[in-house]
């Protein structure tokens, strides 16, 4: 390594440093203010070296990490959800009397796993990077220490994602002997992978099980409602989102890198995937009285409109999959968001009823709500529907028709989940006694917030009205991942 | 043009809306006079594309073109031709009416309503004049949102169920014409403009599935024969703007979308799917008319009968001859007026009594006989009696529709006599007869209600004495496109039929 | 080490502990099922009793520990498995030189960290 590599690690070793030093710093002096500034502080640090780190791209540093234009796009990405999530968790746990500190070393280790995936180039980063991320998740979820579905949901998510990864890593070893390398650059190399064999797909399905328990499709989403119920609010925010999203970028550059959608096999299979998650995330969701759980199954859903697009395969394929999780992340956080800022001591504001008439008594919050909600269903004017059509666009050019038809079906049924908690947000308060009409009970957003939910509305709107930016700079960095 | 009209007459609802929202919700006066000034704005606004508007050419005009997202080739493309520009100033009428007769029976959360009404008013417009399938399709979606919430909110008994399955119904369709707009644009060079679209010729199995795509979308709207389960519920559960707007414009944007899109991008599967349509149309008009017979309930009852006169209106479209399409724009026309009237009067009723059951009148002409006269001008005109612009819009469909074809008119024609039958018989059981006890005590219509029905009773009375003035409209546009549907991919068709005879 | 084509890698080095694995486990298994087919089987309720060295069992075999003792478990875990890294490491040192010592020394330094943490959060003091 020499000093151009470091350069091109710089976002990467900053919060991995980051994270040591808030240890040593907590140890100290509890402040939470501090921990906040200090963790805000090093992921816009980082944030702001990826575009030092840009200069010399694309670079490959050690068989561990490529920084290329792709991988620094989903590392900004990422970076920028661990602010949000930051800054959302100040609120939640600045409301509770519980140790604060180490939420934080958790955070930026995860969000540092997240982006390890993202710049992933070998199958000992990819473990790395997921084993980093679910380590510091099993914690988070589980950091409402006395409350009994954070213990069962944090439990559960140990026991799952270690499951997983003794999966993921089985297949790895089948695809390493079979291939006789872990490097995604050598096994692209011509003849490598020249066919399907037994060895090698039973690697390729025990690495998708091992993937999909991470992404959370059908059939290996179980735990995804019971975990994000028992999460804390932020914490599930950052696992709809950079989780998923660190996993789908290094799953998108593998496999464009070793082609393997040539293989029917293995094509039909995430067609399948794709197919039962859209519909069957769709359909859970339906009857949930949970804000949180519903968010978990229409996640789901998303997931399976995603790998849609990675169907597809081609440039239009990845700047689509680029433009939706980046309007996805925005909406995840902000509907998680509003959750974890309406949230108290008594528990996290997730109750579907509690909401009911909200849009009266609070009408900007409601419409914050709202406009995430409409993001999430795809319609026009929000980053979602943008998203949507991208998607869409892919997979029409792809002539995917079954798939787009499954896609409008599942969008269909997830619409009316989407609406049921617009009619509970606008529907008729009961009134209460001697006429008087009751508020939502829960508590107000504060400044931050207002601000932040305010910033991310914005985003989205921006994003649905006028896309051209963003999508200029995925052609600059997504678009130009090489196959 | 000084200024550009169609994105003032779309954008200063919209900022109407917001200025709305801004202001202090008890401040309930001056929320509505702000709703009223701002849609008599934009109506005044609107009224230049009346004047100005150039009758010889099928071209579009008032047209505004701008980049928005070059990598896709989407443009923000407005413009209306003679088939559009009448939409968008019944759009902007209508909504000036549905903001007066709402003044007083909106009585909590009068701000929220007033904005969303106008949200509606600025989308709708938009549907009318976008020439970019994606910008088309954005203001297509937009308004269901705001509407939506007019169901939900403001409407009946069974409003959520009523507002949640107008959506999915809506957004069934609206999906897969999504995809079917993608489709066309990869097939048009990567490029949404409509106009090129019309000028191009796609391969005739691609029409066809195209054609399919596109039905979804329009026939929902519409709503066809077999897909208009939704608006009866959503009619008669909206509250009297609602209904106003749905009836009045909603609707006519599905047999707008088969003319301004399906029609001309897709003339050889319009072509051979228009036996079909007619046919689903003719079961549209006389099972929409049957079903009226059995309702009890006023509001049902217009709702269904919207079935059956938007049967007449594609069954004129789908005739595919000048008079046959003429005559469904006139009528769609007619219908947003005439079916507006009729729900704004139930409406005006409805404030008085809060029932819709008709076993709840009986005898209301003699005690409120101003109402009663208006009432009776509306439901000839829904029926058809010459002299109103009814028996002009359904005489020139009927023309066309036998043109075409003998045995389907036979049928839209008895469609015309059960459409009497429940309207009268629906006119004697609420205004004569016995009065009924519950209605004795109501006053005669207001001020304000007069000004509210009497627009629309001169523009019955107008189309129906002397219609030229708004045919002369589409002449050329009407000629224009029906020379497109009938000619275009004709030398293959020409081919099959000598080697048929053959 | 070979090198190693795709598809055709085969670790026969490895062989013979298969060959072991197969014939322990074989064996074992053996015995038991051989032993299963020859021995009385009366149960009664001493013999069904927990084997506590021939001493009546005093109470339920399960009981709460002191949480304590997890947390030095864990604790010496971390340290052993550094103990374990530092074994390889010291045997290829030699090769890498300056760049091993450096990459040992954040290892360590991170470990440190935690050791900081964990005296600072009261970790080794029992009562």
């Amino acid at each position: 390594m020499n000093s151009a590599d470091f350069i091109a690690l710089l976002p990467l070793i900053v919060p991995a440093l980051a994270s040591v030093v808030l240890l040593l710093l907590i140890t100290f002096s509890r402040s939470h203010a501090v921990s906040v500034l200090f963790t805000l502080g090093s992921l816009l640090l980082s944030f702001l070296l990826l575009f030092v780190a840009g200069g010399g791209t694309p670079r490959r540093v050690t068989p561990l990490f490529i920084m290329d234009a792709y991988s620094l796009f989903f590392i900004g990405l990422l970076f920028i959800a661990g602010i949000v999530v930051a800054v959302m968790s100040s609120r939640y746990l600045g409301e509770r009397s519980m140790e604060r500190g180490e939420y934080y070393v958790l955070l930026l280790l995860a969000t540092l796993g997240a982006s390890v995936l993202a710049a992933g180039s070998h199958f000992a980063s990819f473990f790395a990077g997921l084993e980093i991320l679910s380590v510091s998740l099993y914690t988070l979820i589980a950091y409402r220490r006395n409350d009994d579905r954070g213990n069962e949901a944090g439990l559960k998510y140990l026991i799952l994602a270690a499951a997983s990864s003794s999966f993921l890593l089985f297949g790895m070893a089948l695809v390493y002997a079979q291939t006789g390398s872990m490097d995604f650059f050598q096994l692209a190399e011509g003849g490598r992978v020249p066919d399907l064999t037994v060895v090698l797909s039973a690697g390729l399905l025990l690495i998708t099980v091992g993937v999909g328990f991470k992404l959370a499709v059908v059939p290996f989403h179980l735990w995804t409602p019971d975990v994000y119920e028992g999460a804390p609010a932020p914490v599930a925010a950052f696992i709809a989102t950079s989780s998923k999203g660190a996993i789908f970028a290094l799953l998108m550059r593998y496999f464009s890198l070793m082609d393997l959608q040539r293989f029917p096999a293995v094509w039909y299979g995430i067609a399948g995937i794709a197919v039962a998650s859209m519909l069957i995330g769709n359909l859970l969701a339906l009857r949930q009285n949970n804000l949180k759980r519903i968010l978990a199954y229409s996640s789901i859903a998303h997931m399976g409109y995603l790998l849609v697009a990675v169907l597809a395969g081609g440039t239009v394929a990845k700047t689509a999959v680029g433009y939706y999780l980046a309007a996805y992340f925005a909406t995840m956080l902000g509907a998680f968001g509003v959750i974890a800022f309406l949230s108290g001591e008594e528990g996290d504001a997730e109750n579907l009823e509690a909401y009911r008439g909200m849009a009266w008594s609070r009408p900007w919050t409601a419409g914050v709500f709202v406009a995430m909600l409409l993001s999430l269903a795809g319609i026009p004017l929000t980053a979602g529907f943008i998203g949507k059509f991208y998607v869409v666009a892919a997979g029409a050019g792809a002539a995917l028709w079954i798939p787009l038809i499954v896609l409008v079906a599942g969008s269909t049924i997830g619409l009316y989940y989407y609406l049921r908690i617009v009619a509970v947000l606008y529907g008729r308060v009961p009134e209460g006694e001697g006429g008087a009409v009751t508020g939502f009970p829960g508590r107000v957003l504060g400044m931050t917030g207002g601000i932040l939910l305010t910033v991310l509305t914005f985003a989205l709107l921006w994003l649905g009205v006028y896309p051209a930016p963003l999508i200029r700079i995925l052609q600059a960095t997504v678009a130009r991942l090489v196959p | 043009m000084s200024y550009p009209i169609l994105s003032t007459v779309i954008f200063l609802p919209l900022a109407g809306a917001l200025v709305i929202f801004l202001i202090k919700r008890s401040n309930e006066s001056l929320i509505k006079w702000t709703a009223l000034v701002l849609s008599l704005l934009t109506f005044a606004v609107s009224l230049p594309l009346f004047t100005g508007f150039d009758k010889t050419t099928a071209d579009m005009q008032f047209r505004e073109t701008y980049q928005w997202v070059p990598s896709w080739g989407i443009n923000y493309a407005l413009g209306v031709d003679g088939i559009s520009v009448l939409f968008v100033l019944l759009s902007t009428l209508l909504t000036v009416l549905c903001v007066t007769v709402s003044w007083n029976s909106i009585k909590d959360r009068t701000k929220e309503f007033f904005a969303a009404l106008l949200l509606i008013e600025g989308s709708m417009v938009g549907v009318f004049c976008s020439l970019d399938l994606f910008l088309f399709y954005i203001f297509w979606e937009a308004m269901l949102i705001p509407m939506y919430l007019l169901i939900g909110v403001w409407g009946g008994p069974n409003r959520v169920y009523a507002a949640i399955k107008f959506f999915l119904y809506t957004l069934v369709g609206s999906l897969l014409m999504l995809i079917g707009i993608i489709v066309l644009y990869f097939n048009t060079g990567r490029s949404f403009d409509v106009l090129q679209m019309m000028t191009t010729n796609y391969p005739y199995h691609l029409q066809l599935l195209l054609f399919w795509a596109f039905f979804a979308a329009f026939a929902v709207k519409v709503p066809m024969f077999p897909v208009h389960t939704w608006l009866p519920d959503a009619h008669t559960e909206a509250p009297t703007a609602g209904s106003v707007i749905l009836a009045g414009i909603l609707i006519k944007m599905g047999a707008y979308g088969f003319l301004r899109f399906s029609m001309p991008i897709l003339p050889e599967a319009s072509r051979e799917m228009a036996p079909l349509m007619m046919v689903l149309s003719v079961i549209g008009i006389i099972y929409g008319g049957l079903i009226c017979l059995g309702q009890t309930d006023i509001k049902r009852l217009i709702a269904y009968s919207s079935v059956s006169h938007m049967g007449f209106v594609t069954l004129g479209i789908f005739a595919l001859n000048i008079q046959g399409v003429q005559g469904g724009i006139l009528q769609m026309i007619n219908h947003g007026i005439v079916t507006g009237a009729l729900f704004l009067s139930i409406g005006i009723i409805y404030d008085r009594t809060h029932t819709r059951q008709i076993a709840d009148y009986g005898g209301v002409a003699t005690v409120l006989p101003v109402y009663a006269a208006f009432f009776m001008v509306f439901t000839l005109s829904s029926i058809g009696l010459p002299g109103t612009n009814g028996f002009v819009g359904e005489f020139l469909i009927l023309l066309g529709g036998f043109t075409a074809s003998n045995v389907l008119g036979v049928f839209a024609a008895t469609g015309i006599i059960i459409g009497a039958a429940y309207m009268l018989w629906l006119y004697q059981r609420v205004f004569f007869l016995d009065v009924n006890p519950k209605v004795r005590s109501y006053k005669d219509m207001n001020l304000r209600e007069v000004l509210t029905l009497l627009p629309l009773l001169l523009l019955v009375l107008w189309i129906g004495i002397y219609p030229n003035t708004f045919l002369s409209f589409m002449d050329a546009s009407v000629q224009h496109l029906v020379q497109r549907v009938n000619t275009a991919g004709q030398p293959q068709m020409a081919q099959q039929i000598i080697e048929v005879i053959r | 080490m070979n090198p190693m084509t795709p598809g055709s890698y085969m670790p026969t080095e490895y062989f013979p502990v298969l060959i072991t694995m197969v014939i322990a486990s074989a064996v074992g298994f053996g015995a038991l099922f051989v032993g299963n087919l020859f021995r009385l089987k009366r149960a009664y309720r001493e013999k069904l009793m927990a084997y506590e060295s021939g001493n009546p069992p005093l109470e339920e075999p399960r009981y709460r520990f002191n949480v304590k003792f997890y947390i030095i478990a864990m604790l010496f875990v971390v340290f052993d498995v550094e103990a374990v890294f530092l074994y390889p490491w010291a045997i290829v040192y030699d090769k890498i030189g300056l760049y091993a010592l450096i990459e040992m020394l954040l290892f360590i330094v991170v470990l440190v960290v935690g050791y900081v943490y964990a005296w600072k959060k009261e970790a080794f003091v029992w009562d």
